[in-house]
């Protein structure tokens, strides 16, 4: 397999949640997890998953790794070089390298401006080209992402869903970032755009040999576009692997009720477990409060046991390790 | 005329029945045809779908039976719906509102069911009025209670005391279907009633409605953009295109087969089963402007079977085999 070309370990990021106390005390300060020791890898030319359900801090991971959002804690090598988050130097080497498109079309391009200007936007300033120069990459980018000449005209209210995102993929790839993070690319799309998306994501990664992170909470989309998938759950990665290992033998209780759940043709609607779901819990495993297979140590939190084909951090496996704490084949 | 309507409803086993529904939307600069010679029919017991990318006219549809659908700016140009063979087609003198006459309907947002501005217990309380008016306080209170332990809330009592925006999603939407229930309704229409909401809620919420179907409800019309949802909850499904019904037929046959370009697109569309980076069977163009469609089949654009005749003439809904009806000139 390829080398690691950005390497996550131990990211946390926490946001600064602002309770109004009694008047006489004043404002007090309290922080807000939303990511707790994230770690994962990208590979050259691979397409890592990231999935999860509504506030799980998808998109908060986004953002902090094209430095919108500092993280508290964390150690990011990029092509081998550590990212300083507090540094200028930094951040721009995360903008140079890793490029984003958002997970709302419409809100994330400037309606007042051109599809042509909005496309420019995304070339470099310290490239200083001539305006011909630049016509030319805003063309080439467009052709890429097969949008129409004439669409460069226009502005953002005038296109369509899938258009917007043609838009907002051009933008990212004219900077030629090697890193796309994809936030639910096409989840407000409807199913036949989304293919042709899809299609061209595909298509794209090639031509270009970028490498992507795709964000969804669409397991079959996952298990169309991923290499590998990360499980996020409640700000935490919960399960980590090869995706057809996760889709066929899910370890983490959670991933293999994700697994369970997914509707699809061939699915059945004989799904009888309809209890309610539990809360994320504060203390111990995460997921205890929604597990059916919770049992006294998961009121401490569970260790990540690596199982070769991929990691997951859950009680049930850690009789994994033999004494000298070398693993064991399940 | 009621002797005829009365003698149909004996000979038809349908709970609903709408008949060449044609709607548009007029504002002062244009008018659209949303709704063009639409026909479906509901069977006692069944689960009907209605599929389609935005803007075919799926809510629309769902509106109009329901009777919410503001005319104006809507106008209904013709057609007929018949619920157990009475005529519920709402003119536009008289708008009726059809809330505990046998239909209810399930909303895309649950939000837009729910009052902002009243507690879960008093928005239930309303809704038992409907369903069971001649009831005593005490054993409406205690309807209230089953109905929302029947969609699997564990609190009761905490969440009778909450507003609508206290909930989580999946729990409003819990919270609306417990609410539908006690009204018991004949008829339940669901539009999207899952999308948006959490994998594992959705499908919770798919189980809890086919659970319930099997006691309380009687027929169930899905509106859906989802064929895989469809797929898991339907016994029959119609699929529209810019306002017009494409295809039809049982669901199982229409997903293993099926007869229209667009149906296939639709099916073809889905990730699901291709294997990982295959490329995806499907051709360029985008869903429908209303405001400016292509003479002929609507689908000609993006159609890869399209010929000559397809570009100058709609063509019309025809039977096949195994109650099937497809709207393409290849089937001519
Ligand atoms: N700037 C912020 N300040 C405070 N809290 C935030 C901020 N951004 C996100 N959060 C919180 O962090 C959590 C994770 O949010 P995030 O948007 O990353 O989730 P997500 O997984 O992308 O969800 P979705 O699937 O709904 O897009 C949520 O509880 C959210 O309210
Ligand atoms: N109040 C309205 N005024 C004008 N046009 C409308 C109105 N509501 C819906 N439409 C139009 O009707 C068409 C069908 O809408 P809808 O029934 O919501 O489709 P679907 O539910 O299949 O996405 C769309 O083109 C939409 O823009
Ligand atoms: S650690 Fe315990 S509660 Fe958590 S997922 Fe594993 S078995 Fe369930
Ligand atoms: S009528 Fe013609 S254009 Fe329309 S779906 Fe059939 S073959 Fe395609
Ligand atoms: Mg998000
Ligand atoms: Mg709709």
């Amino acid at each position: 397999m390829n080398e690691p070309i950005l390497e996550v370990e131990n990211l946390t990021v926490q946001f600064k949640a602002k309770t109004k106390m009694f008047r006489s005390t004043g404002d007090r300060e309290k922080w807000k997890r939303v990511l707790n020791a994230i770690s994962f890898s990208l590979r050259q030319g691979e397409t890592f998953g990231i999935v999860g359900e509504t506030g799980s801090g998808k998109t908060t991971l986004a953002r902090t790794l094209v430095g919108i959002y500092k993280p508290k804690d964390c150690k990011v090598t990029l092509y081998g070089k550590r990212v300083d988050f507090r540094k200028k130097e930094g951040i721009l080497l995360l903008r140079k390298t890793i490029g984003i498109v958002f997970q709302d079309p419409v809100g994330s391009l400037n309606p007042r401006v051109t599809v042509y200007d909005i496309i420019s936007e995304g070339i470099p300033v310290w490239e200083k080209l001539k305006e011909e120069q630049k016509a030319e990459k805003v063309r080439e980018a467009a052709r890429l992402v097969d949008l129409p000449e004439s669409k460069l005209e226009s502005y953002p209210t005038e296109l369509s869903g899938g258009e917007k995102q043609r838009v907002s993929l051009a933008r990212t790839i004219i900077g030629g970032k090697k890193i796309l993070v994809l936030d639910e690319p096409t989840s407000s799309l409807d199913v036949s755009i989304q293919a042709q998306i899809l299609n061209l994501l595909i298509r794209l990664k090639k031509e270009l040999s970028i490498s992507y992170i795709f964000i969804t909470h669409d397991l079959n989309v996952i298990k169309y576009m991923c290499d590998r998938v990360a499980v996020l759950y409640y700000g935490q990665i919960l399960e980590q692997g090869n995706t057809e290992e996760i889709f066929e033998h899910p370890r983490h209780p959670y991933s293999s009720d994700l697994v369970a759940a997914n509707i699809s043709f061939s699915s059945t609607t004989k799904f009888s477990e309809v209890q309610e779901s539990g809360e994320p819990s504060k203390e111990g495993c995460v997921y205890k409060n929604s597990c059916s297979k919770r049992f006294a140590s998961c009121d401490n939190e569970p260790p990540v046991i690596d199982y070769g084909k991929g990691t997951v951090k859950c009680w049930l496996y850690s009789n994994m390790r033999d004494d000298r704490g070398n693993k064991m084949e399940r | 005329m009621i002797d005829s309507i009365q003698r149909r409803d004996k000979l038809s086993p349908n709970l609903l029945e709408v008949s060449n529904l044609s709607v548009n939307f007029e504002t002062i600069d244009r008018t659209v045809e949303v709704l063009k010679d639409v026909s479906v029919t509901v069977g006692k017991e069944e689960v009907v779908g209605v599929v389609g990318e935005s803007g075919s006219g799926k809510s629309t549809l769902a509106q109009v039976i329901v009777g919410v659908l503001d005319i104006p700016p809507a106008r209904i140009m013709g057609g007929r719906i018949l619920l157990e063979g009475k005529e519920i087609l709402p003119h536009p003198e008289n708008k009726v509102n059809f809330r505990g006459k046998g239909i209810n309907m399930i909303f895309q947002e649950p939000l837009t069911s729910l009052n902002p501005v009243y507690s879960v217990h008093d928005q239930m309380e309303e809704a038992v009025n409907i369903g069971h008016p001649k009831l005593e306080k005490k054993e409406k209170e205690a309807i209230i209670r089953k109905s929302l332990a029947e969609v699997m809330i564990r609190d009761v009592e905490g969440v009778l005391n909450v507003y609508p925006h206290q909930l989580s999603g999946g729990m409003r939407q819990r919270v609306s279907i417990a609410m539908v229930l006690v009204q018991k309704p004949n008829l339940l229409i669901l539009d999207e009633p899952t999308t948006g909401l959490d994998l594992i809620v959705q499908r919770k919420i798919i189980s809890l409605i086919m659970n319930l179907k099997k006691e309380v409800l009687s027929s169930i019309l899905l509106i859906t953009h989802d064929l895989a949802v469809a797929a898991n909850m339907c016994d029959r499904i119609y699929v529209m295109y810019a306002g017009r019904v494409v295809e039809s037929g049982k669901m199982r046959d229409v997903l293993h087969d099926p007869k229209h370009p667009y149906t296939t697109m639709l099916k073809n569309s889905e990730p699901e089963g291709y294997a990982n980076g295959a490329p995806l069977k499907v051709s360029s163009g985008a869903p429908p402007d209303l405001r400016h469609l292509p003479p002929g089949c609507a689908f000609n654009p993006r159609c890869p079977m399209a010929m000559d005749i397809c570009r100058s003439k709609v063509p019309e809904l025809k039977k096949l085999a195994d109650n099937r009806e497809v709207a393409c000139w290849l089937y001519e």
